[in-house]
């Protein structure tokens, strides 16, 4: 168990993160995480960063199997589509952090969309777009992204060059040959043409991926927002579909694998997404067949929940961090009552709260159905067993936490 | 029908609800300990409360506090609040532990059961006032406490403290952590309570003849 936590950022810098790494935690550097992560990291583990004051990524096999899938592919072939799916809780987006920070220390140029659901619900401002009148702009929304990616991505915005002229309105305008610095800042300045900005970026860049001179990683978590529905309304009340969205729109044409010169990666995500039944979890049911069919052809990556060797490294982790701070459940007893649960329900999410699972208090009802002898596999997220070994189908025992 | 709260025969046993209990072997336990058994293997049992648990993270404190802090029978709120508010308190001490320079990383306590022990301990009074009535006049009498009162005091306290005194937008497992925590060190408004209402006996010291228990 010590060396599993032992410092294994530098394999990280030189992307030797191989099979006999499997189940073992990797320090990011923080000053490296908020530059390669200003947005992106999912709630817990931000919390879980800012606690232990280090952050500890596990090395998992959709990560490794994902890594080994880019560094043997092809760049002057059209770019390949990965879709992460699996179970809520399960470390889609984790293994999607994972394999965008392998790719920023490689120097690719990442385009990270943190979120898709926030494009589709919750906007305040819609305005109508300037460029064609059919399509609603995000000011909000566009210039938040643009914001944190000039600070992922600075050395990038300098070299690349625009290669039209762009008007902004009836003064403003950026020449051919203007680094993409300008079209960002002038997006941060004009909040109004943000959502623009946004696309004349993901434009620039598609068109001079195959060139060469960088490779282009296109991040989306969440991507089956973009096919879904939104609860945005327009004035008149009427129902908006993602597409008349300007930014869903630009992002659906950067996930056509009609460019080469990067990759395509992406994670489907029950939790932010609208009108979907919670079971709902492989591609078929949440792209729905419009999206299935944009996307495909593309490489689906189950994530499973953690196996026995990887619970066994994170129970470690934890107890190393002092997080397990009962002394009921740093035993024997509290151990066998967490792996009780069969490990197939402890996925990574709850194994993040196997101290919630130590303040456990079951009640006595729950000794009843004891008897019971088989956990019902509705999904990680039906309420646990109680970690002393009584098994219940009933106990209310943790609270649901969205994501 | 036999339920907990209608009245039971003085025949029915309390029922013993911790596994360790019955993993003991025989010849450990003592001569009462045998009759005691002897004695539950012909009288009836009563029925076990529904809170009652054998979870080994069980702690009547908490499920008393978590009772108190529960409104209108929503148990499964006050439970999910207490929790968070256990998970934030560890939160913050091993934010301070895993900052602080070798030498002073022993004395920060990061196990939040401590800490909820403690500071309900140190938030207890000693001694209550009663009101008592002497020819038409109401006297503040200083009297001493049981333990359960002062135990019920002192979470009274704490969960009035947090509903009241705060920010509206703030959520109550952060206030409740903020207060646990500042009752640990012996500071803050509901230990400045108990101060005064030590102070208010001490100066009706006058009145405590007027007790008669």
């Amino acid at each position: 168990v010590q060396d599993r936590h032992s410092d294994n950022s530098h394999l990280a810098l030189q992307a030797k993160h191989t099979e006999q790494h499997e189940g073992r935690l990797y320090n990011i550097p923080l000053e490296e995480l908020s530059a390669v992560f200003p947005h992106g990291l999912p709630h817990r583990f931000q919390q879980q960063v800012l606690t232990f004051n280090e952050a500890r990524v596990m090395v998992r096999k959709p990560a490794l199997e994902l890594l080994a899938y880019l560094k043997g592919s092809n760049f002057s072939h059209p770019a390949v589509r990965y879709v992460i799916y699996g179970e809520r809780g399960t470390g889609k987006t984790m293994t999607l952090c994972h394999v965008v920070h392998y790719c920023s220390r490689q120097g690719w140029l990442v385009l990270h969309i943190p979120d898709a659901h926030l494009w589709v619900k919750n906007c305040k401002e819609l305005l109508q777009s300037s460029y064609n009148k059919d399509r609603l702009d995000q000011p909000l929304q566009a210039s938040v992204w643009l914001k944190n990616f000039k600070a992922s991505n600075e050395r990038f915005l300098q070299e690349i060059k625009t290669q039209k002229k762009y008007m902004w309105g009836k003064r403003e305008c950026t020449e051919e040959g203007r680094p993409l610095r300008e079209v960002v800042e002038q997006g941060l300045a004009r909040v109004r043409s943000a959502s623009d900005a946004v696309g004349v970026l993901l434009r620039e860049l598609k068109q001079q991926s195959h060139r060469g001179s960088f490779r282009l990683l296109v991040a989306v978590d969440g991507v089956n927002a973009l096919w879904g529905r939104s609860t945005l309304r327009k004035e008149d009340k009427s129902p908006v579909c993602p597409e008349e969205l300007t930014l869903v729109h630009n992002l659906r044409k950067m996930l056509m694998n009609d460019w080469s010169g990067g990759a395509i990666v992406t994670t489907l995500s029950q939790t932010g997404s609208l009108f979907k039944p919670s079971s709902a979890y492989t591609p078929q049911e949440l792209l729905g067949k419009e999206g299935f069919d944009a996307l495909d052809p593309f490489v689906p990556i189950p994530v499973p929940n953690y196996s026995p060797k990887e619970f066994e490294s994170c129970y470690g982790y934890y107890l190393e961090r002092r997080w397990l701070q009962h002394e009921k459940g740093q035993g024997w007893g509290g151990k066998r009552g967490m792996r009780v649960l069969g490990l197939e329900l402890v996925s990574s999410k709850w194994a993040k709260k196997l101290d919630k699972l130590n303040t456990d208090f079951c009640t006595h009802r729950d000794a009843q159905s004891f008897a019971v002898p088989s956990v019902s596999l509705q999904g990680p997220r039906t309420f646990p067993p109680c970690a002393s070994g009584l098994i219940s189908s009933v106990c209310p025992c943790t609270p649901r936490v969205s994501t | 029908m036999p339920v907990r709260w209608s009245r039971y025969n003085p025949s029915y046993l309390e029922p013993e609800v911790k596994k360790e209990s019955y993993e003991r072997p025989l010849e450990e336990l003592s001569e009462e300990e045998r009759e005691q058994m002897e004695l539950k293997t012909v009288r009836p049992i009563k029925a076990a409360l529904p809170t009652l648990s054998s979870s080994v993270f069980s702690d009547p404190m908490i499920s008393k506090f978590t009772n108190m802090m529960m409104k209108s029978g929503n148990k499964v709120l006050a439970r999910n609040l207490m929790s968070q508010t256990l998970e934030n308190i560890k939160r913050k001490q091993l934010e301070k532990y895993h900052k602080a320079p070798e030498n002073e990383k022993d004395t920060i306590e990061c196990n939040p059961y401590v800490i909820f022990h403690q500071a309900l301990k140190n938030c207890q009074p000693i001694i209550g006032l009663s009101s008592i009535t002497r020819g038409g006049k109401t006297y503040q009498v200083p009297v001493p406490l049981t333990d359960n009162r002062k135990r019920f005091l002192a979470m009274k306290w704490l969960i009035t403290e947090c509903r009241e005194n705060k920010h509206r937008r703030t959520m109550m497992p952060e206030k409740l952590s903020q207060e646990l925590l500042q009752a640990f060190n012996n500071e803050g408004p509901v230990i400045k309570r108990k101060h005064v209402l030590h102070k208010m006996a001490e100066a009706n010291r006058a009145y405590a003849h007027f007790r008669w228990w």
